[in-house]
């Protein structure tokens, strides 16, 4: 899968970092996305709430989420194109990472 | 809201972190809550005020943030994932949790986001350098402005003292 060539330099992205795009693929808000990457990973992958809260300015940051909604203080996001395709890439690359590691 | 008892007694205690202590402060604050002595609130730098109760397990976490427009949602997250908002001293935000069983409950998941913290606290710090700065290399004009300079050249020691610490606290993270 191509990326256009500015959106390279986000991969690979952290694990953390991947489920939270992955989660915001519907609008959520920060605890809402604790919650649902913490069962999406299967209790692999935690993000504690000061670590959520940068990474949700970070990514609104760079655009690769927005927001769409405030509900009593607490503001909803989902994903944008740009996430989208940075996340798609991303997951493309783990597909061969894991199709690699089948065999071990 | 957390219910208080009216005959609660208040106890002041003394104790100076310096800012790259706040792991140190967090294990002091979860220690005086295993000794029934649980954070209430705030006053002056190295000022905490207790509430006695009996022993509880609580855990405290430090985060540093300055950010006054985001604030209430900033606040708002914590307040979701669990954690009581017990006050903040300059940027400082105080946060506790009860601990329950195995790992302790951290507001910082990983090595990256820890390491914002501390950037955030260097970029804060360095508004001070130029203020400093200034007013050392100053002119004379007053007896009482060379006093001002005195103490300033005294706090810019500290505070290049703290960057030094702060940026070893960096390094540190970066290599685990």
């Amino acid at each position: 899968m191509e990326l256009p060539g500015n959106l390279v330099k986000y991969l690979p992205l952290t694990e953390t970092t991947a489920y939270i795009l992955l989660a915001l693929t519907e609008p959520l808000h920060g605890y809402a996305i604790m919650q649902k990457v913490e069962i999406m990973s299967e209790g692999t992958v935690k993000v504690g709430a000061g670590t959520m809260y940068g990474a949700l300015s970070t990514l609104e940051k760079e655009g690769l989420i927005v927001k769409v909604d405030e509900q009593e203080r607490r503001k909803i996001y989902t994903l944008t194109t740009k996430g989208r395709q940075i996340i798609q890439a991303h997951i493309h690359r783990s597909a061969i990472l894991v199709r690699n590691g089948q065999g071990l | 809201m957390k219910e208080k008892m009216k005959e609660e007694t208040t106890i002041c205690k003394y104790k100076w972190f310096w800012a790259w202590q706040d792991d140190k402060e967090e294990a002091w604050l979860t220690q005086m809550s295993q000794e029934g002595l649980h954070l209430a609130s705030l006053g002056f730098p190295g000022f905490y005020f207790f509430t006695a109760g009996e022993p509880t397990n609580y855990v405290y976490r430090l985060d540093f943030v300055t950010d006054s427009k985001d604030y209430q949602n900033y606040l708002q997250l914590f307040k979701d994932a669990g954690w009581e908002h017990m006050g903040h001293m300059g940027g400082w935000q105080y946060f506790r949790t009860l601990a329950g069983e195995g790992e302790l409950p951290e507001i910082y998941s990983d090595t990256d986001s820890k390491i914002q913290k501390y950037r955030r606290l260097l970029a804060y710090l360095a508004i001070f350098l130029p203020i400093m700065i200034v007013v050392i290399s100053g002119g004379r004009v007053a007896p009482f402005f060379v006093g001002v300079q005195v103490v300033c050249a005294v706090f810019l020691i500290v505070y290049i003292f703290a960057v030094v610490k702060l940026f070893g606290r960096v390094r540190e993270l970066k290599q685990v």
